[in-house]
């Protein structure tokens, strides 16, 4: 059984490519003239939930949000280096960022649903995509809601305003809403900060069930937060990714002093 | 010892006492204005009571009798002592002395053409015979309203087309002797007969009338659009007057020299400005609202353009007025003409004012006001919902459509309806491009191309303007002004509690 544990929580480095979601390759972001990322090399595996911890202003967001070039919206940006997702590297000319967008989903710190229906809310994306025969939208709203645990609450009510929801509501409605796209990648940054523990805990079980559909990255302060739901953690430091492994390790017995400082409240 | 320098407690008190008296100075002052209007405009509609005035002139040793309206009795005396006086200030006699009393069985006979004849009725007239009872007299309207009507019929769809053709036959140099010119001659002689033998029936129904001074005329029914007795009326006699008077005042043209009557194509005027207007300023001001907040990056140049924007706030409107006739009217409206209307040259089209260039001027005036809400709204948008549909694979264009411009709505429209009441209540600028204070015909009518944008128009600011400066010293003429005013105050109010109510419903509807 032990073995079996182990042997699905591999080792970074025996990676091998086809297992791969994401690989960033010397990765390096300037936002506003300062340096925000520096030469950053991290290998995601798929289908396994990973966690980035670090001080605030580390640059974990930053990175988050080059993996969709959502980080083009700021004006004063510049970046070198190479992120590969599905054999494609998507800082290419030719990448469609729309396109790459609905397949690398992203779920903010706070929810920010748009001030419309539930069912609008989450058909959003699907009708962009130019997706508009009503029985088609009606089942991915439902299967969408149903994946992220949602619709036995709000069935009876898709097409209340999004704006009626509790908090932790509107957050599982924000991954409803990424997740109805059916992305391959899932970005998660801070998605609990503003909710209290037990919306937090009915979150953590939806990432946990989530794996099994996509890749999951996911930013988080909370250090017991990342333990509990990560395969692998990256800890960053100042724009630069100090350890990197799964989370067992990283946890337990951090190898570098940092690490362990962090982790322990030390600093931070 | 007096402390000379006050506390922070008293300098509270201080300053919340002198900033409460401001609100409510202003507060009272636009009540007192409200109320000012509403009492000199509403007067408007209300009847005149009819005075016998009795004038004992002490230099001639002469007494005259005249009959007055007036709303109030000691007003109308001092109205009437002031003018006396002034002829009689150089001469050292004795003032005129006047005997003011409520007139009986005075009649008040408005005249289609908005003349006012007060005096006696002495007899009623028609065919029927003659009557001293006033009682028969809308019967007898009746009688000379059908044969109005039957000779209009006669007039424009018989004699008109008959007319026509006869001219369309001097065209084609049809001879004078021609059969079928000569059928249509014989019938259109036939229907002119007709009309003839109405006229003369017509001139049968009239009423003897006797003034102050026993004179004794006649008035053709035809030519009476209603007869009230002001002295007799009960409430609900008062009531009806008001009430045909608002709609006449709403309905009617002006007359008498904007003395009476209605302000209808000022009214009208004055919507088809504003609406042609919100048609020029709402797209530009709006997409150049989105170009500014969404699209343009913030250079020296974008904060150059939201100054210039900021400042054409503050530039004078006659100055707009100015640029409007120099520009659009002189240059473009004289450029057009000398590509397209090349025909009527030397008299103008498009190169004279108009109703056009009225829009545009006003257009261009109330851009500002649409930029600077509009970009108000925009402002309003959480940052996180842009980021949201760009997350979910929306363009810019799409998350700017679907997401943006929904949730700054309301702003928008707010924007929209402060630019529409602005221009709603603009004088200087109209003055110069295009609105004057008799306007022929309306801007719309069946002439094909039904709009006319090259024609003048009338507007309720430039009609009060003109009215407000040449009826100071006319009862009547100065309370059309203050009705109009009230119109005005009216219109604007309502479109400003539009702007909020839309705004409000809007508002509910994207936040919660």
């Amino acid at each position: 059984m032990l073995k079996l544990f182990e042997s699905e929580i591999q080792d970074i480095d025996l990676l091998k490519d086809d297992e791969l979601a994401v690989d960033i390759k010397n990765l390096s972001i300037k936002l506003n003239g300062k340096k925000v990322l520096k030469d950053i090399s991290m290998r995601i595996p798929r289908h396994m939930t990973t966690a980035m911890i670090g001080q605030s202003g580390c640059g974990k967001t930053t990175l988050l949000n080059s993996l969709n070039r959502m980080n083009e919206l700021n004006q004063h940006y510049s970046f070198s280096g190479e992120v590969w997702i599905e054999g494609r590297n998507v800082y290419s000319k030719k990448e469609n960022v729309a396109r790459l967008r609905t397949k690398v989903g992203m779920v903010f710190q706070r929810p920010n649903p748009f001030p419309m229906s539930i069912y609008e809310n989450v058909c959003f994306g699907l009708k962009i995509q130019g997706m508009s025969e009503r029985r088609k939208l009606d089942d991915a709203v439902e299967k969408a809601l149903r994946n992220a645990a949602l619709w036995t609450e709000v069935k009876d009510r898709l097409f209340d305003s999004a704006l009626t929801l509790s908090g932790g509501q509107q957050q599982r409605l924000m991954i409803a809403r990424a997740l109805a796209l059916e992305p391959e990648i899932l970005l998660l940054d801070e998605p609990t900060s503003a909710l209290d523990p037990l919306t937090t805990l009915h979150i953590e079980e939806l990432i946990n069930d989530l794996k099994k559909r996509c890749t999951i990255i996911i930013v988080t302060h909370n250090m017991q937060q990342a333990a509990r739901v990560s395969d692998y953690a990256a800890f960053l430091h100042q724009g630069e990714l100090i350890e990197y492994s799964d989370s067992d390790s990283l946890f337990t017995m951090p190898a570098k002093k940092q690490t362990e400082d962090y982790i322990t409240g030390r600093y931070g | 010892m007096a402390k000379t320098k006050l506390n922070h407690q008293q300098l509270h008190a201080f300053s919340s006492i002198t900033s409460g008296f401001a609100a409510a100075l202003l507060l009272i002052t636009l009540i007192a204005l409200v109320i000012f209007i509403s009492i000199r405009g509403s007067a408007y509609f209300w009847p005149m009571t009819i005075y016998q005035v009795d004038f004992t002139d002490t230099f001639k040793k002469q007494t005259s009798t005249y009959q007055i309206s007036a709303w109030d009795k000691e007003e109308l005396l001092a109205n009437l002592n002031s003018r006396v006086q002034s002829q009689f200030v150089n001469q050292q006699t004795e003032a005129p002395y006047f005997r003011i009393n409520i007139s009986q069985d005075v009649f008040q006979v408005i005249l289609k053409d908005g003349k006012v004849k007060l005096g006696k009725l002495v007899s009623l007239n028609s065919p029927n015979g003659v009557s001293n009872n006033f009682k028969d007299f809308e019967a007898v309207q009746e009688n000379v309203k059908l044969l109005l009507s039957s000779l209009e019929t006669i007039q424009f769809e018989q004699m008109a087309p008959l007319h026509e053709r006869l001219s369309q036959y001097d065209k084609n140099q049809v001879a004078e002797d021609a059969p079928a010119r000569l059928r249509v001659l014989d019938a259109f002689f036939l229907a002119q007969e007709k009309s003839n033998d109405l006229q003369i029936e017509l001139e049968k129904y009239f009423i003897l009338f006797e003034d102050a001074q026993k004179h004794q005329f006649r008035i053709d029914i035809r030519d009476i659009e209603a007869v009230y007795q002001p002295n007799e009326m009960e409430i609900f006699a008062e009531l009806e007057y008001m009430l045909e008077r608002i709609v006449q005042f709403l309905g009617d043209s002006p007359k008498q020299a904007a003395t009476s009557g209605g302000v209808f194509p000022a009214l009208f005027g004055t919507v088809m400005m504003v609406l042609i207007m919100a048609v020029l300023v709402a797209p530009l001001g709006i997409m150049a609202a989105i170009y500014l907040h969404e699209y343009a990056p913030e250079t020296a140049f974008t904060s150059f353009i939201r100054i210039s924007v900021s400042n054409m706030a503050g530039v004078p409107s006659v100055v707009y007025g100015v640029f409007g006739l120099g520009f659009f009217v002189y240059v473009v409206g004289g450029t057009i003409d000398s590509l397209f209307y090349t025909d009527s040259l030397p008299s103008p089209t498009f190169g004279a004012p108009g109703l056009f260039w009225a829009a545009l001027t006003m257009a261009l005036l109330t851009l500002p006001v649409v930029i600077v809400s509009t970009e108000e709204g925009l402002r309003r948008v959480p940052g996180g919902l842009r980021a949201g549909a760009y997350a979910l694979g929306a363009t810019k264009w799409e998350t700017v459509t679907k997401t943006v411009v929904p949730i700054a709505s309301p702003g928008m429209i707010t924007g929209l309806i402060l630019a529409i009441a602005r221009a709603a209540g603009e004088v200087a600028p109209l003055i110069l491009v295009g609105a004057v204070k008799f306007a022929p015909s309306l801007p719309v009518d069946g002439e094909f191309p039904f709009l006319h944008l090259e024609r003048q128009f009338m507007h309720l600011g430039v009609f009060i303007y003109d009215g407000a400066f040449h009826n100071q010293t006319n009862t009547q003429g100065s309370a059309m002004m203050f009705a109009s005013c009230l119109l005005l105050l009216i219109i604007v109010f309502v479109l400003n509690l539009f702007a909020i109510v839309v705004r409000n419903k809007l508002r509910n509807r994207y936040t919660r």
